[in-house]
């Protein structure tokens, strides 16, 4: 660049002059760098970390695959136990991933919160975005894994944008409360590990809902499936299950309804909160 | 006309001082709350505007509000009260380190903190050479801050915010840390950065560049504003009034102290004072008459004493140590108690806090009685000298014969 030759490196040249924008697109341009940096974070050392990816749904599709298919005899209806796992894996690794990055996502960004003023929401959305771009990475590299197991892609597959669409607002309103909750409270980081854990044996992963409606008895199986009904996860997770491993419309639109109801709440919830605390970060922090 | 680059309105900052902190969930749980906490005013009712390429230089005591005044503007804190509207792009560069991610590369930085300003990519890759280069990291730019002395760290930051085209900027003490060389190059790109009329707003221990830099200066005590106005006229009276406490600070340090340790032998100091030509002070002015008293006190009379003073600046450069004449009062017996005094007629030390050490020792043995170090000091203030430095030594210009002045029609 011509006005570039001219300039001493460094020091005492005339300024370049960079573009005044709005705040919106300084908000998009940085939540690009956000993400570029999360996504980036994963898959340093490049194919291994998308090798990574890949690996860790798989492997929890043949443990799962071969203890309970083959030793707890659970009698699957679908088309293929590895294919289901892997559809209903994939919803839960974006959720539980982005729940848990988002939490930590101002805390372990102190550094920044401290000395720089921007809006610090980014991060929390850049942490789940990260996430998302995860998930569609891994969508995509398992591909081959469905053409295994015959599956053949059909329209309800259209669908797939929306529930991905919905879980990552039930992500992002669950991790902006405890993103800013997090900042007050150390420990929170721990208690969302534990409690996901909890969470992924709540959601038909690797048993099916119609289990559930079977063994609604007795005071355990009761709440155990009210707890599960709750469960906004469930639907989402259902739904993804039958567009993916089913090639079928979602089987229970009410469930769906419902957790779109409930992520629609969680982000108002999660915006209201943030919003209302995020004047303390920077001295909390 | 354009309104002022930053505009405060009667801005107040409150800080919570916790005596017991629960920080994690399972604290409050035991605890029963957040713990227990007093509100504390870091600022309270500042109020000013800073026009479209001034440049302001904010001073006070440690603890008086700078930082926090600073983060205010930068948008980092929320004030509790009142407002403050920045008009235009601001770059702050706070205490130690600008935002950096530790795990991440120097490079990687500078495109997150152009981003966390709103800058494209393709600007910051066209200045990103700019950047490195006058911060001289070049070989080290890929590798993770984490690993940066504070000095590269500094020189970083600062660079990354001049570079990247701010309307305002915001320094918050940060230059101490560089180098001298580093350091002047910085003041350069402020002067530039001035002359280009952009917003300065500077916070600095040394008086001298906030001189240098500033034409407007606030004086912040306590967190209130105590003066502001053209840089000279505050800088005066903040000076004169961190003499005047100082002196309060040492005469109180004085009175406080316990009595002094006896010595060997039973002979030891009762006391020192230093005297100034109004008596007894602790701040004394360059070129004044100026003498350290020492009290004694003996069983016996003293047979062969040797007196010893020693002055130490605070940076610990010894200026001066001076034993009394072994050959005078090696047969000299003085009475059991007594003062002695070291006298200059003229005080050549230059600006400082000086630390004082006395002691008495035996000639005959070559034993101290008793030896006392750094247990007192006064302050020194150079008002309308040039001389800089440690102390006058007595120098003398010798200039050419001078020829007549020509006359003027
Ligand atoms: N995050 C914080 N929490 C509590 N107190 C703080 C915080 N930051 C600064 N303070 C207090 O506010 C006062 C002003 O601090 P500061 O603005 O850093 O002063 P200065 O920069 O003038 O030395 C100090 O008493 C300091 O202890
Ligand atoms: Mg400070």
């Amino acid at each position: 660049m011509a006005t570039n030759e001219f300039r001493a490196s460094g020091d005492l040249a005339a300024p370049l002059r960079a573009p005044r924008t709005g705040a919106w697109a300084r908000n998009r341009e940085l939540l690009g760098e956000l993400v570029r940096r999360d996504v980036q974070a994963r898959y340093r050392g490049s194919v291994l970390g998308i090798l990574w990816s890949l690996f860790n749904p798989l492997v929890f599709m043949v443990v799962y695959t071969v203890v309970f298919s083959h030793f707890a005899n659970l009698h699957f209806q679908g088309k293929s136990y590895p294919a289901y796992i892997i559809a209903g894996l994939l919803a839960w690794n974006f959720f539980s991933q982005g729940l848990s990055s988002a939490t930590s996502s101002i805390v372990s960004n102190a550094g920044l919160v401290r000395k720089v003023s921007f809006s610090w929401v980014l991060l929390t959305v850049s942490s789940v975005l990260a996430a998302l771009v995860n998930y569609l990475i891994s969508l995509v590299l398992l591909i081959p894994f469905f053409i295994i197991f015959h599956l053949v892609p059909g329209w309800p597959l259209l669908l797939l944008p929306v529930l991905v669409l919905v879980t990552f607002a039930l992500v992002l309103g669950l991790g902006l409360v405890l993103a800013a909750g997090n900042v007050f409270f150390r420990d929170l980081e721990y208690l969302v590990t534990v409690v996901t854990l909890v969470w992924f044996y709540l959601t038909p992963i690797i048993y099916q809902l119609s289990l559930v409606y079977q063994h609604d008895h007795g005071t355990l199986g009761r709440t155990f499936g009210l707890l599960v009904k709750l469960n906004p996860m469930t639907w989402i997770v259902t739904a993804q299950q039958d567009v993916i491993e089913a090639n079928q419309w979602p089987q229970h639109w009410h469930g769906l309804l419902y957790a779109v109801a409930m992520a629609a709440v969680a982000v108002a919830v999660g915006v209201g909160v943030f919003g209302r605390v995020r004047r303390r970060f920077a001295e909390e922090v | 006309m354009a309104g002022p680059a930053v505009r405060v309105t009667g801005l107040g900052k409150r800080f919570r001082l916790y005596h017991q902190r629960n920080q994690t969930l399972k604290q409050v749980l035991v605890h029963r709350g957040r713990g227990r906490y007093e509100d504390f005013w870091a600022v309270r009712d500042a109020s000013f505007e800073v026009p479209v390429g001034a440049t302001l230089g904010i001073i006070g005591e440690n603890g008086s509000g700078k930082s926090t005044l600073l983060r205010c503007i930068a948008g980092i804190l929320v004030a509790d009260q009142g407002s403050v509207h920045v008009d235009g792009r601001l770059a702050a560069l706070l205490e130690v380190g600008a935002g950096f991610h530790p795990e991440y590369s120097g490079r990687e930085n500078i495109y997150l903190n152009g981003a966390l300003l709103g800058l494209p990519r393709r600007y910051i890759r066209r200045v990103f050479d700019d950047i490195v280069g006058f911060a001289e990291l070049d070989r080290f730019i890929d590798n993770p801050v984490k690993t940066y002395s504070s000095g590269m760290y500094v020189r970083l930051g600062f660079s990354i915010a001049v570079h990247l085209d701010p309307d305002i900027l915001v320094v918050d003490e940060v230059l101490a840390v560089g180098d001298a060389a580093f350091q002047r190059r910085c003041m350069d790109r402020i002067s530039q950065f001035r002359s280009e009329g952009r917003t300065l707003i500077f916070v600095s221990h040394g008086l001298e560049s906030v001189r240098e830099t500033c034409d407007t200066a606030i004086w912040l005590d306590g967190g209130r504003m105590r003066e502001m106005g053209a840089v000279e006229p505050v800088l005066g009276q903040y000076v004169a009034e961190v003499n005047a406490r100082e002196a309060i600070r040492l005469e109180l340090e004085t009175r406080a102290r316990p009595p002094l340790p006896g010595g060997r032998a039973g002979v030891g100091v009762t006391g020192i004072r230093f005297i100034g030509p109004d008596g007894p002070a602790t701040v004394f002015r360059t070129g004044d008459p100026f003498a350290v008293e020492i009290s004694y006190e003996s069983p016996q009379p003293l047979t062969g004493p040797r007196f010893f003073v020693g002055f130490v600046r605070e940076d610990g450069v010894t200026v001066l140590t001076v034993p009394t004449d072994d050959s005078e009062l090696e047969e000299a017996v003085l009475p059991a108690r007594g003062v002695v005094r070291l006298a200059m007629p003229a005080l050549p030390l230059l600006d400082g806090l000086f630390q004082v050490t006395v002691g008495i020792a035996e000639i005959r043995t070559e034993e101290w009685y008793t030896l006392l170090d750094r247990v007192y000091a006064f302050r020194v203030v150079t008002d309308q000298r040039p001389e800089r430095g440690v102390a006058l030594l007595g120098q003398r210009w010798e200039l050419p014969e001078l020829a007549p002045a020509p006359v003027r029609a």
